[in-house]
């Protein structure tokens, strides 16, 4: 991807975005009592008016790509390899959404602790038994100044509860 | 209540061990933050924020403008010794710093680099005890058009310098304002983009958008490219800066710090483009103009006041005005909002003690950045071998118990996870997160003076014009916005014209 074809791929998700906004999304999930005697008081007056300067910025970052002269330089993020580089992103929501999962069923202190060795296996730590101590003790800590310094309800699970 | 009344009531309410202690403890944690490459300023007032719930709102804010001041400096650690900036405001420093590391002085710049922080930090923070009561007593005078041609005007600034194309940077505010208006209508209570989800009827948290947005890209491109963060670390040298490299250098690094004012005390100039110009300043006005970027110590010190100057600065229209000079003081906002106090005017008579407290803790933070700097410079080595592949998962926990903390609520922690995923695939396509989060802050606010004012008038449009300060507000955002246009056309050409002598060069 060069400067010149991300101008054009941001002005087209923009101006699509824009359109969907106005077609589907603020119709959709924006709600308006029928009496507003003005639009420039709806509750739609401000979602369209952002939706209308997304596509003006869309059609402006086109304009620019139609207008900007090719420079050759590529602006890929660089990965000796690609294919493992994605499988690690996907590897990582996968963390994230089983976090959210388990996070009312395992509690937070288990949880994370399985997030940091899942995510530091993720990342091919050099370390790997501090990242274990670390996987323990820092989820354990965080716990002690949430829980009993700053009296936060930290979620504590189904199965083995912390004092 | 006269200066000395409200110095009195600041000591009431900062004069304590636990205040100043938090002051410290903020310092330290900022130098690290800043020091860490990757980790940045930012992450670090970000990732402490939640900390501060458990605190009284002045300990805790001291907390977060300690991180704020450390951070800054301690971007210059790295910026000197590994040619690679802590903070984007440390960028300037490279120029000489990593030269003169080079040449066995890392010592000496990172010496110097820490007198002139002090020193402009120093300046700043006197700029701002002077300016912000004044401004504050100005603005009482305010009313919604004109705190909606202000907004507007701090919209036009933030969105057009924050990154390296206006449009994109635009692109990033609009979307901002667009997750701003999740939650419940200001005027009638209706939905908008909840989804019928309860959790969305208060709009998102901003904890949740603001960790999503800095920190967890971080952790996200830290799986994208595992080694990416690997490089070699310098000694310090035997050579270290001398009082007489510091007057040799003192009319730079308090022009660079002046210059750090003015651009701090306007919304969204930011602390980079200050070091670049005090920089190029103290270059112009140098005898020794020639030995700039091969190692020259006024450099650093021209860069690092200039970077500096802009750290107490940012905090006038924050506190003066409500409206945050860069994204630190943007996050610095949320603090606020969350201990239960709104930055602006009406503070400057309902929390006197607080506003003078944050004074005398900030003159205090000039002291205490000086000797936790001079033990930082000599630690850096432990500082950046912390292990960044064990330091992010580390992360990862941190943000998910500091967002929750904020409302005992799982929702946030997916909304972090989420907007993570939103700040990853913006980081990948070159936009800029700061216009997004500092849009997604002053977004309702706009929305709110500008339906406001339509109420008051009628929806009649020239109560946005109706005297001198929306004038001025109006006048200068159209002036920033030719200012940047033409910026942006100049830069396009240059660009344009280079390409072209590189394809007749073959």
């Amino acid at each position: 991807m060069t400067s010149k074809s991300l101008q054009l791929r941001l002005g087209v998700t923009a101006c699509v975005f824009a359109l969907f906004l106005v077609v589907f999304a603020i119709p959709q999930f924006v709600s308006a009592p029928s009496n507003v005697g003005k639009i420039i008081l709806s509750p739609l007056f401000w979602p369209y008016t952002i939706a209308g300067l997304t596509c003006l910025i869309g059609l402006l970052l086109i304009l620019g790509w139609w207008r900007t002269v090719e420079d050759g330089v590529v602006l890929e993020e660089p990965s000796e390899n690609r294919p493992a580089a994605i499988a690690r992103l996907f590897g990582l929501a996968v963390i994230m959404i089983a976090m959210v999962w388990l996070l009312p069923v395992l509690g937070m202190v288990w949880t994370c602790m399985l997030a940091f060795v899942a995510s530091a296996v993720l990342v091919q730590t050099r370390h790997p038994k501090i990242a274990l101590i670390c996987a323990v003790l820092v989820p354990l800590a965080l716990y002690v100044f949430f829980a009993h310094v700053a009296g936060v309800a930290i979620p504590q699970g189904e199965f083995v509860r912390l004092p | 209540m006269s200066f000395l009344d409200s110095i009195a009531a600041g000591l009431s309410v900062v004069a304590n061990f636990e205040a100043f202690l938090a002051l410290f403890a903020g310092i330290i944690i900022g130098v690290i933050g800043g020091a860490i490459p990757g980790m940045s300023a930012t992450m670090a007032v970000a990732l402490t924020l939640p900390f501060t719930f458990s605190l009284t709102p002045i300990t805790g804010i001291l907390l977060l403008l300690g991180v704020y001041k450390g951070g800054i400096f301690g971007g210059s650690i790295p910026a000197i010794l590994i040619k690679t900036p802590g903070t984007p405001a440390s960028s300037a420093t490279i120029l000489d710093g990593y030269p003169l590391a080079e040449k066995g002085e890392a010592g000496r710049a990172l010496g110097m680099a820490l007198w002139a922080s002090c020193t402009a930090d120093l300046i700043s923070n006197l700029a701002l005890i002077l300016f912000a009561g004044w401004l504050a007593s100005f603005a009482l005078n305010f009313g919604p058009p004109e705190f909606f041609a202000l907004i507007l005007f701090s919209l036009t600034i933030i969105a057009g310098v924050s990154g390296e194309s206006l449009l994109r940077g635009g692109l990033s505010a609009i979307l901002g304002l667009l997750l701003a208006t999740i939650g419940l209508d200001l005027v009638y209570g209706t939905n908008r983009f909840t989804f019928g989800n309860p959790n969305m009827m208060g709009g998102l948290n901003f904890i949740a958008v603001l960790i999503g947005l800095f920190a967890i890209p971080e952790i996200i491109a830290m799986a994208w490219n595992p080694t990416a963060h690997i490089g070699k670390t310098r000694k310090l040298g035997a050579k270290w800066v001398t009082l007489k490299d510091y007057f040799a250098s003192f009319k730079s690094i308090v022009r660079g710090s002046l210059i750090g004012v003015f651009m701090g005390s306007i919304p969204g100039i930011g602390a980079a483009p200050s070091a670049f110009l005090s920089y190029s300043e103290a270059r112009r006005k140098s005898p020794n103009k020639e030995k700039f970027g091969t190692g020259e110590i006024e450099g650093v010190a021209a860069s690092e006041a200039g970077n500096n100057g802009v750290a107490g600065a940012t905090l006038i229209p924050l506190l003066a005005l409500g409206v945050p000079g860069d994204v630190i003081t943007a996050i610095i906002l949320g603090a606020f909002m969350i201990h239960g106090l709104q930055p602006g005017p009406m503070m400057f008579v309902l929390n006197v003690d607080i506003i003078y407290g944050l004074f005398i803790g900030l003159i205090v933070s000039s002291v205490f950045l000086f000797f936790i700097g001079s033990v930082a410079i000599r630690g850096f080595k432990y500082v950046a071998d912390v292990p960044k592949r064990i330091l992010m998962p580390a992360v990862l926990v941190l943000c998910v118990f500091g967002v929750f903390a904020v409302n005992n609520n799982l929702f946030d922690v997916a909304v972090m996870f989420a907007m993570g995923w939103v700040g990853y695939a913006m980081m990948r396509h070159r936009i800029p997160p700061a216009p997004f989060l500092i849009a997604f802050i002053l977004g309702p606010l706009l929305e709110d003076n500008f339906r406001q004012s339509m109420l008051m008038s009628g929806s009649d449009f020239a109560v946005l014009f109706r005297g001198p300060i929306t004038w001025f507000f109006w006048t200068a955002a159209i002036v920033t916005v030719i200012a940047i246009s033409r910026s942006a056309f100049a830069s396009r050409r240059k660009i344009v014209a280079a390409v072209q002598e590189e394809q007749r060069n073959g």
